[in-house]
């Protein structure tokens, strides 16, 4: 039997065609209907929260700012990011289905961005719309939805690349990103500046204050620095995910 | 370790004594410092501990082209060693190469392995045909549809390429697995427990497939833990129990030392005393136990047993209600390998 290819020997694969190749696996094993449909419910529940908030006589910018930062950027943006940036690597990893890509003559790193970029294409949709409209739908004005735009875009890119090192590196993944964004950004990054460099939640919640100028919040950071520490450290982290991923025992 | 015995010279059942680990030249003397294999496959004194389990311990071998059987129970450390074999896991000493290569750091050797993993894992929402597809392109093969469907061909998947892998048998599963470790045209393939799960037609067409790959100089390393397996696999075969290399050699070596060690049976017999004694008369048995209604012998001679058992009975008068080989199976094999008993 002749087992070679039609049209000759392998050829080394180039970093785009692994990105490309990493996307589309990863993307057909995340997208799952029940993760689909119960991220989707979550999300929706700030987006009747900010109809709610609208309907009510004495809405103002500063709730509709407090409603978006502590519902949407604290809770469904990470939790989005966490189930899907998570999952991107560690389901494969836990399903045994990572060896297909890795016992490959390719690099590391286009796995883990086309793995990482597939959890972004599924994770934006589910969070970035019905935030979005639920900023629209408080009608405070102030260039809230534009803001939660912004934010929530940065914090999702940051979130989901934190979230793939997780993933990539630690079997428990959603018990360590739910501590992380409990406790961690929900309690102990309240104590103080010097904590808060350190809590994502801080620079989007500083995106949102900066770019409506509310009166009644102070800005951790100015905007060049929200926008730009969140996603040096999503490159960092999938940087560190990719050194990971090449150094790690793989079943 | 044991090189299987040739007919001629079989080892003594009590002692199966450990030799030297084999080299390309043949065993060495103690003091020699050892010489590093070379094959396509070079295993060089290679363990792997998991902190404090042992998982493989100090495995030395070195295989080239044709087939070769990878035989040990389950547990016994060979999934271990192909993922050690494919850079899945570094070992924590000695050194594995593949077609001169670390398959750990070696970029370019990983595109000229191809290993079928024992596990069940493929991506399930795909079809076959995209499955494999995948894996042609990230192998970087020119022509990756067509080489998928070249692929699928070999394992006669070609009419089912289109249905989602995750509504596969556990055969078809097999043969998917066994598809995508084609697509690269490997130099090397390591196949674990790849007849699991099949029919016994796809079986013995699996086999053929790897009999042919062989014979076109590749390197072909198959797991199993059943006997029978390998004996159609081919005529080499490693043995490997607890972790360690306790055999290699060839298959037809392997069965006869499987037919000269002792065999204990247990006869069930309404009157055991009588049939032990002319059991004993006869010269039939090494030793033997007696319970109330069956006795249990150890024989050398497995064959006349089997030719005097009923006649014996006849002319005893005596009813013979169970012949059970207690240890004709792979793990008294090993057990006979490993502790000599």
């Amino acid at each position: 039997m002749n087992v070679a290819a039609p049209e000759g020997r392998p050829r080394s694969v180039s970093p785009v065609r692994v990105v490309s190749l990493a996307y589309r696996a990863v993307l057909r094993e995340l997208a799952t209907r029940g993760r689909i449909i119960a991220l989707t419910c979550l999300a929706l529940l700030g987006t009747i929260a900010g109809f709610a908030f609208g309907s009510s006589e004495d809405a103002v910018l500063d709730d509709g700012i407090r409603l978006i930062s502590g519902l949407g950027l604290a809770g469904v943006v990470p939790v989005v990011a966490l189930v899907f940036g998570g999952a991107s690597i560690g389901d494969l990893r836990d399903d045994k289905t990572l060896v297909y890509l890795w016992l490959r003559p390719m690099d590391r790193w286009p796995i883990v961005v086309g793995a990482a970029l597939a959890a972004l294409t599924l994770a934006a949709p589910i969070t970035m719309i019905p935030l979005v409209a639920a900023a629209a739908l408080t009608g405070v004005g102030g260039g809230l939805v534009g803001a939660t735009a912004l934010a929530a875009a940065v914090g999702l890119v940051c979130y989901v690349g934190l979230f793939t090192l997780l993933g990539t590196w630690l079997k428990r993944y959603i018990v360590w990103g739910l501590a992380y964004i409990l406790i961690w950004e929900g309690f102990v990054a309240q104590a103080g500046i010097g904590v808060a460099r350190f809590a994502i939640r801080r620079y989007t919640r500083s995106i949102l204050i900066e770019l409506t100028d509310a009166p009644g919040f102070d800005a951790d950071f100015g905007p060049t620095v929200s926008i730009v520490v969140p996603l040096v450290a999503a490159v960092a982290a999938l940087g560190f995910a990719s050194w990971r991923l090449g150094a790690q025992d793989i079943d | 370790m044991t090189d299987l015995p040739s007919p001629t010279t079989p080892p003594s059942p009590s002692s199966p004594a450990p030799l030297p680990p084999p080299t390309a030249a043949g065993p060495l003397p103690p003091s020699a410092p050892p010489v590093p294999l070379t094959g396509m496959i070079a295993v060089n004194q290679a363990s792997k501990f998991f902190g404090s389990v042992v998982a493989v311990s100090d495995v030395s071998f070195a295989i080239n082209g044709g087939v070769t059987a990878l035989l040990g129970p389950n547990g016994a450390g060979k999934s271990t060693l192909f993922r050690m074999m494919c850079g899945l896991t570094p070992p924590s000493r000695g050194a594995i190469t593949v077609l001169g290569a670390n398959p750990r750091t070696d970029r370019a050797v990983r595109g000229r392995i191809a290993l079928v993993p024992q596990q069940d894992a493929l991506f399930d929402h795909l079809s076959a045909r995209q499955f494999v597809t995948i894996a042609a392109e990230s192998h970087g093969m020119p022509g990756a549809a067509a080489v998928a469907e070249h692929a699928l061909e070999q394992v006669e998947l070609t009419d089912t390429g289109d249905k989602r892998v995750g509504e596969f048998s556990k055969g078809m599963r097999q043969r998917v697995k066994v598809a995508t470790a084609l697509v690269n045209d490997p130099e090397v393939l390591i196949l674990d427990e790849p007849l699991t799960g099949l029919d016994p037609v796809q079986r013995r067409r699996m086999i053929a497939l790897f009999h042919r790959l062989g014979e076109d100089g590749r390197c072909v390393l198959v797991s199993s833990h059943v006997l029978d397996e390998v004996a159609r696999l081919g005529s080499r075969v490693l043995v490997i129990a607890q972790g360690r290399l306790i055999a290699q050699g060839d298959y037809h070596d392997l069965r006869n030392l499987m037919d000269d060690r002792p065999h204990r049976i247990r006869l069930g017999v309404s009157d055991t005393r009588r049939f032990a004694t002319a059991l004993v008369d006869r010269g039939l048995v090494m030793a033997l136990s007696l319970g109330e209604r069956h006795v249990v012998i150890d024989t050398l001679d497995i064959d006349a047993v089997g030719r005097q058992l009923a006649p014996l009975a006849v002319e005893l008068g005596v009813r013979l209600t169970e012949v059970n080989p207690l240890d004709d199976d792979l793990e008294s094999v090993f057990r006979y390998l490993v502790e000599g008993r």
